[in-house]
């Protein structure tokens, strides 16, 4: 397997057992150190307690950081077995692909953008670093224990990656791109490989606040009141749906415009204004979330949803409360969803913003974000049930 | 024949109208016959038809105006803080 002797005998021991239940099997490059299992065993600490625990960054964005850092090393080991690894957590091998060879060409959240060049540059240039890089990272609203686990992820790569160079352990699996590649971390001003039409094709050559926003660039303090008045709803309506306060949301929205103003410099059109603004405004509300004490992760592992409430509804449900109880119902209702699937449900299905536009808000795949609403929707009918089935006497929200 | 799990898994694509034709067969062969299945189909549906029609958490109107003032008061300050001028 490797250069060096093996003790393959050990392969259900306790050190690996950690790698079973996470990846589904046991990586060569650990089986390669059996020889001594108190080794392996503190790898998979650390593997555990800087990769597998969402406590600040999400595990997807953990994996991205760990595929670039791989791709800068040209660690052909690595980056397809987190590819492999991405896959099982729904992110497409095309997507790794695209982070490994050039992640700026990536269709990412700009924070995802940012956590990866911030990565790869304490990877490959850490003599240059400064505290520049980490307000780099704050500019873009990651937190402090935010960007030590970024920080800490660079190095376990860097000490994973060393261990395969080192023990000449073969990929697990056929690898889908080899390194090195010439084209591998182009300089900035060459041709960069694309490989993939971004997911998140949401072009501002259409964005009705493009004229705006260059005004306030510019400094026209004036012309961001008209963004304020413009967006102040949609974004009001993505911090209630966060926060669940509406006291609470106003105060976190007075942060979120404040931000946005700060860092209007740095939004250069790759998404839509209206998209980069509500990503800031869920990134205050987060923020704030995740200050309070009983918090329930926004990342936690999903566990499957079975509806209980199999009771045949009205035909016009509707028809049995006014206007203002239902409104009042609907809010009473959603307020009591988990946060990540209140988070989902608000803005697609109230702020009506598109799949795409609410997984890049919350740095979401696809599949991941379509698989959220729906959670939120079906807890929701759940809880809806014993107003509007048939065998329901009307009830007062 | 796909099972109730299958179905729900699908649901969201079926309520969104974005499943392809030989999905949305199987999904209504499967409703044809699963009372559990048409049950779930129809009020997930009337749920999202009450949601997005219940005008929940509407921006509240009167209190925009204050609110304006304050966040561009606070935009000016930090403006003029940053310039280091007036």
């Amino acid at each position: 397997m490797g250069f060096l002797v093996e003790n393959d005998s050990l392969a259900d021991s306790e050190p690996l057992k950690i790698f079973k239940q996470h990846f589904g099997f046991v990586p060569k490059v650990f089986r390669a150190q059996m020889i001594r299992p108190d080794l392996v065993e503190a790898q998979a600490k650390l593997i555990e307690a800087i990769l597998l625990k969402t406590k600040s960054l999400t595990r997807r964005q953990k994996e991205f950081i760990v595929i670039a850092v791989s791709a800068a090393n040209q660690n052909t080991y690595f980056v397809g077995l987190h590819t492999q690894i991405l896959q099982i957590l729904g992110v497409k091998a095309e997507e790794s692909d695209q982070i490994a060879v050039d992640h700026r060409r990536a269709p990412l959240t700009e924070i995802d953008r940012a956590l990866l060049e911030f990565a790869r540059k304490l990877a490959t240039n850490g003599k240059e670093f400064s505290a520049n890089d980490a307000d780099f990272l704050r500019q873009h609203g990651v937190d402090e224990p935010q960007i030590l686990e970024a920080v800490l992820l660079v190095g376990l790569t860097n000490l994973l990656n060393t261990a395969q160079m080192g023990l000449g352990v073969e990929p697990d699996f056929k690898p889908r791109l080899i390194f090195p590649l010439k084209e591998v971390n182009p300089a900035d001003d060459s041709e960069r490989p694309m490989l993939e039409r971004p997911l998140a094709d949401e072009s501002a050559s259409d964005d009705p606040d493009t004229e705006f926003v260059t005004r306030v660039q510019a400094g026209d303090t004036d012309a961001f009141e008209h963004l304020v008045r413009r967006h102040g709803r949609r974004v009001y309506r993505s911090l209630v749906g966060i926060l669940g306060s509406a006291e609470e949301a106003e105060d976190a929205m007075q942060d979120a415009f404040l931000k946005a103003y700060q860092h209007v410099a740095e939004f250069k059109g790759r998404s839509k204004f209206s998209t980069w603004l509500v990503r800031i405004a869920i990134n205050t509300g987060l923020q704030r979330l995740r200050g309070r004490t009983n918090f329930e992760s926004l990342d936690d592992e999903e566990k499957d949803f079975r509806p209980r409430r199999v009771q045949v509804w009205q035909d016009d449900p509707e028809q049995s409360y006014s206007r203002e109880e239902l409104r009042r119902l609907v809010e009473q209702e959603v307020m009591k969803l988990p946060p990540k699937y209140r988070v989902a449900l608000m803005l697609r299905d109230l702020e009506e913003l598109s799949t795409e536009e609410a997984a890049n808000a919350l740095g979401l795949t696809i599949p991941g974000m379509k698989a959220r609403v729906l959670r939120g929707r079906l807890m929701l009918r759940e809880s809806l049930v014993p107003y509007f089935s048939k065998e329901s006497a009307r009830v007062t929200a | 024949m796909i099972s109730c799990q299958d179905f729900i898994s699908e649901l969201g694509s079926l309520l969104e109208n974005d499943v392809a034709a030989e999905i949305r067969e199987q999904l209504e062969a499967h409703l044809a016959h699963c009372k559990t299945c048409q049950v779930l189909y129809d009020s997930t549906r009337k749920t999202l038809r009450i949601v997005t029609d219940s005008g929940s958490f509407e921006y509240p109107e009167p209190i925009s105006e204050p609110l304006v003032s304050k966040i561009m008061e606070r935009v000016r300050s930090s403006c003029d803080i940053s310039e280091g001028t007036k």
